[in-house]
């Protein structure tokens, strides 16, 4: 992780331009849905945008501002989506969100972290779940005759999430079985990914929890992750490396192993399925923050020169394809793009729910209203968070399918 | 000094409390808009967000009763849009953003001004309609740019700048008042800026616009032009390698390198005289480096290795025809000029970015890349005269500019200079975008030196250069190079703003 002072030189450069709050233009449809910053399109005031949160970092950082009169809620009102940060990068050396993360890890540091993202890590303390639950029952949905390969050096991860979505997994796990994958389960040993504690700013708890995570997979003699959590996935490619070296490992999405097994026609799919018209929703953790997080400790020269040379993370190299292939192999399924998609994609709002659950309802209820415009009778994704958002209750209504449990469901019997 | 609580209490039955604020933390995300370069900002006292006309109305009043000056504004990117005095509201005029109208046949959109480049520009595109989009970014208010902030455009040469489309305005005075001028308050409609109502608009709007001294723009009719060339174009690739591409005959991009500004000014006229093409302009060659660049670093190896002696005074050039005959005859006539004017054409590689990059004619965003090099960055002049005139103003940069490139004040580009020609060559204009590190003390004191330098050099040599936007000291300085302008400007101010809380930038 890193303080604010390592993000002066973001603070200092941004001019208010406002490509934080926008769609790109080469890829403008129209006057509907053409803000990406779902905070800065409820909130309104410009504090409520990568830009506001750049600022107020600035004026945090040269000791000008105080929390305690809601600055700590606006903080964490934002979904740490990324839209601003990858729009600002289309054109800037700029590090947006993770000046917002390092105003996080500040705003924890002064004691004024929300109280239910207080309470998720004391959950995750206690239980290595986000939800409270005895972590004797994090496997509870597996099926007693399951054998568990423990000679594979492949590991599906399932996450907190199977504790509210085990279908998701039990999905999963059919995919990786009809497709001949090998694989384990960690079972008790499989705690949190910890992508809560990183994104909330709590570095000392999100460091020891990472830094025991990647030991028990090494331990374990394990080459390669899968997981059907686009949370975890981002927090495994994204967060990992900010606190743990996490070199011998891989990380994939099962919608990258699906596609990728379709591809070789090794899985045997349904024919004849009825007509379905779908919009793919891009998890902002599997889409544009989804690139390897490289280190860099170097310094900045005049006139913007990185000496080292930095690997930027501009969210060109996300997971984007690979759900599509999926869907496109269905028989009968209908891809509908939405005006934001891949890097552009509006947040589900999934992540503001515990701060603002008025404002993260609105965000779901507009992609849901996207969706719709597409054309499209339901809405798939491939994240339990997003399900949760996005499948939940409000205004336009519609079905929401998890990319594991559709693909799943049209696998052939004899998978 | 805070707003009293009465004050307050009043705004805030205005716009109801979900829509003013003065939390520091939110006062804290329009203080400043690029904290390092050197103007002084105060912080506003409060921000507040109107729903509509008669909201902005009664906020100017309560303004008025207490003395307290208002700013109006929309995506902030112009210094001109932040408290320049204590005692200062900042006006956001976002939630303002309806298109209210587009008029396919008649040509002319209505609009609030929330409404963005990024969000009417392809609602007229597909209708075959377009206009001159400010290279601001996706997030500029149309409203702003043809009312109050007017600068000129990549794709003005085949049409004008944009406050020449200004058609019928509503707003509120410095005092309140709602008022319509044009053809708006008889009834008739909005198409027209002058009559049978009242004629406002050169008042309105000006040269360069009054950036919010003369009371708010809460309407605005503008004109569009039918779009030459393709409706349709094609996005692929992620960001920042997306591509946007013209499949289309009737549209092509030549860029060529000249040697000397005075060619590319003979190019530029005979192009005009011809009435070809639709996008002439000679582009600046450091922003065109950083447009094609991936990151700071990138733009250093491309700088230093080729780009800036390949491309050191392009002309780029935009043919979007109706037919292909049309499209033929021009690139006749244009290769004829280049060649009797000594133009090379950019090696292909070069010259393919912007057949991948047609945004550039549409709304650019690419071009926040200037700030790319660490954010000290400034245009200078701006002003338009004849083509002839601007290219002499631009000959004249290297006279001084040196003074400061060889101590380090400023970037080495001394040819860093744009020139966009407007209706066919009519007039041009120039604008001098001059870079500096912001880390460097003495290149920040550079900064002042080299604007009084530029404006002493032009004053010198009788030439209009400068950009004469609003009241502030420029236009005192210039005035008298202007017939007075700073007078009768300070009485028209005087006059529509008698307690001075209309954006007193002075
Ligand atoms: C990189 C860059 C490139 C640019 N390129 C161009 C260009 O090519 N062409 C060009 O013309 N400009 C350009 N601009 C300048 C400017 O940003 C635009 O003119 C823009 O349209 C201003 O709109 P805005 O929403 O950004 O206004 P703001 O920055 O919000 O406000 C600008 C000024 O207008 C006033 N104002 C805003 N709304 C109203 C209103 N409704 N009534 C009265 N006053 C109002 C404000 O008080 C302020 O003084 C560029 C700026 C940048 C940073
Ligand atoms: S954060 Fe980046 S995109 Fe947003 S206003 Fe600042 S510079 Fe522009
Ligand atoms: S991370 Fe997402 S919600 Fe937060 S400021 Fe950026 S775009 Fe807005």
């Amino acid at each position: 992780m890193a303080n604010l002072a390592d993000f002066r030189y973001t603070m200092e450069s941004c001019n208010h331009c406002g490509q934080c709050k926008w769609i790109l233009p080469a890829k403008m449809k129209g006057w509907d849905f053409a803000s990406i910053c779902p905070l800065h399109e409820y909130h309104g005031f410009d504090a409520y945008s990568g830009q506001g949160l750049v600022q107020i970092a600035k004026e945090r950082l040269d000791g000008k501002l105080d929390y305690g009169d809601g600055l700590e809620t606006l903080l964490h009102t934002c979904t740490a989506c990324g839209a601003c940060d990858i729009n600002c990068k289309s054109v800037r050396d700029m590090e947006v969100l993770d000046t917002i993360y390092a105003l996080r890890e500040d705003c924890a540091k002064a004691g004024y972290l929300p109280e239910p993202l207080r309470r998720t890590a004391e959950n995750v303390e206690e239980t290595h779940n986000i939800y409270g639950e005895p972590h004797a029952e994090r496997f509870s949905w597996l099926p007693p005759d399951f054998k568990n390969d423990t000679e594979a050096d492949t590991a599906l991860f399932v996450g907190c999430s199977a504790y509210r979505h085990p279908e998701i997994p039990l999905a999963a796990i059919r995919i990786l079985r009809a497709g001949g994958v090998k694989f384990k389960l960690l079972y008790e040993d499989e705690w949190c990914c910890g992508a809560s504690l990183w994104r909330s700013g709590q570095r000392e708890a999100a460091e020891k929890l990472i830094s025991r995570n990647v030991d028990t997979f090494h331990r374990h003699g394990i080459k390669t992750l899968i997981t059907a959590c686009a949370e975890c996935f981002g927090a495994f490619c994204g967060g990992y490396p900010r606190f743990s070296d996490t070199g011998g490992l891989e990380f994939r999405h099962i919608s990258q192993v699906a596609a990728k097994l379709i591809a070789k026609g090794s899985l045997p799919l349904k024919k004849g399925e009825n007509p379905l018209r779908v919009a793919y929703h891009d998890p902002c953790m599997l889409g544009r923050l989804s690139e390897k997080y490289v280190p860099w400790n170097g310094k900045i020269r005049p006139f913007g020169l990185h000496v080292p040379e930095k690997q930027w993370r501009r969210g060109e190299h996300g997971v984007y394809e690979e759900p599509r292939a999926v869907l496109r192999a269905l028989e009968g399924v209908t891809l509908c793009e939405m005006t934001r998609n891949f890097e552009q994609a509006l947040c589900c709002g999934a992540n503001a729910r515990d701060v603002d659950a008025e404002f993260a309802a609105w965000t779901a209820a507009e992609r849901r209203r996207e969706a719709k415009a597409s054309g499209a009778e339901a809405v798939v994704s491939c994240c339990p968070f997003c399900q949760d958002a996005l499948g939940g209750e409000g205004e336009n209504p519609l079905p929401y399918l998890d990319l594991a449990v559709l693909l799943a469901d049209r696998l052939r019997e004899e998978a | 000094m805070a707003l009293s609580c009465d004050a307050y209490r009043e705004l805030a039955a205005i716009v109801g409390e979900r829509y003013i604020s003065s939390k520091q933390h939110i006062l804290a995300g329009n203080r400043v808009k690029t904290p390092e370069i050197p103007f002084e900002y105060h912080s506003p006292d409060a921000i507040l967000l109107p729903g509509s006309t008669e909201e902005v109305a009664a906020i100017v009043k309560v303004c008025n009763k207490y003395g307290i000056s208002f700013i109006p504004f929309v995506s902030g990117v112009l210094p001109d849009a932040y408290a320049n005095r204590e005692g200062t509201v900042l006006i956001h005029l976002k939630r303002m953003n309806r298109i209210l109208e587009i008029n396919e046949e008649d040509r002319y959109a209505v609009i609030e001004p929330g409404v963005r480049h990024v969000q009417l520009y392809p609602e007229v595109r597909k209708r075959g309609l377009s206009y001159t989009a400010a290279s601001v970014g996706p997030g500029g208010s149309v409203l702003a740019n043809f009312t109050s902030t007017s600068g000129d455009h990549h794709t003005q040469y085949g049409t004008s700048r944009a406050n020449r489309y200004l058609l019928s305005v509503e707003m509120v005075t410095p005092e309140g008042e709602i008022l319509r001028t044009g053809s708006l308050p008889s009834g008739c409609g909005w198409f027209c800026p002058d009559g049978p109502g009242p004629g406002l608009r050169s008042i309105v709007r000006g040269y360069f616009g009054s950036h919010g001294q003369l009371g708010i723009i809460t309407k605005a009719a503008i004109g569009l032009e039918a779009c030459k060339g393709p409706a349709e174009y094609r996005t692929e690739g992620i960001s920042p390698h997306h591509r946007v591409i013209f499949d289309s005959d009737l549209s092509r991009v030549y860029v060529f390198n000249y040697d000397n500004i005075q060619k590319v000014c003979d190019a530029m006229l005979a192009l005009g005289e011809a009435e070809v093409c639709s996008t002439v302009q000679k582009y600046f060659y450091l922003p065109l480096t950083l447009l094609m660049t991936d990151s700071a670093n990138d733009f250093w190896k491309k700088w230093t290795g080729g780009y800036k002696e390949a491309m050191s005074m392009p002309l780029v050039v935009h043919i979007a025809a109706q037919s292909l005959r049309e499209r033929e005859y021009e690139e006749k006539i244009l290769f004829d000029v280049v060649r009797e004017t000594g133009g090379v054409r950019l090696p292909e590689e070069l010259e393919n970015w912007w057949s991948e990059h047609m945004d550039f004619f549409m709304v650019v965003s690419r071009l926040q890349s200037v700030l790319r090099l660490g954010g000290g960055w400034m245009p200078l002049k701006l002003g338009a005269d004849s083509v002839q005139h601007v290219c002499d103003v631009g000959q004249s940069i290297g006279e001084y500019i040196y003074e400061f490139t060889e101590t380090g004040k400023i970037f080495d580009a001394p040819e860093n200079y744009q020139i966009i020609p407007m209706e066919y060559g009519h007039f041009a204009h120039i604008e001098l975008l001059f870079m500096w590190d912001r880390t460097n003390p003495a290149a920040m004191k550079g900064v002042g030196e080299f604007r009084a330098r530029s404006r002493q050099e032009d004053l010198r040599r009788h030439f209009h250069a400068e950009d004469l936007g609003c009241l502030n000291p420029t236009m005192e300085e210039l005035g008298p190079l202007y017939s007075n302008c700073h007078i009768w400007m300070r009485k028209i101010k005087e006059s529509f703003d008698p307690n001075d809380v209309a954006n007193p930038m002075l």
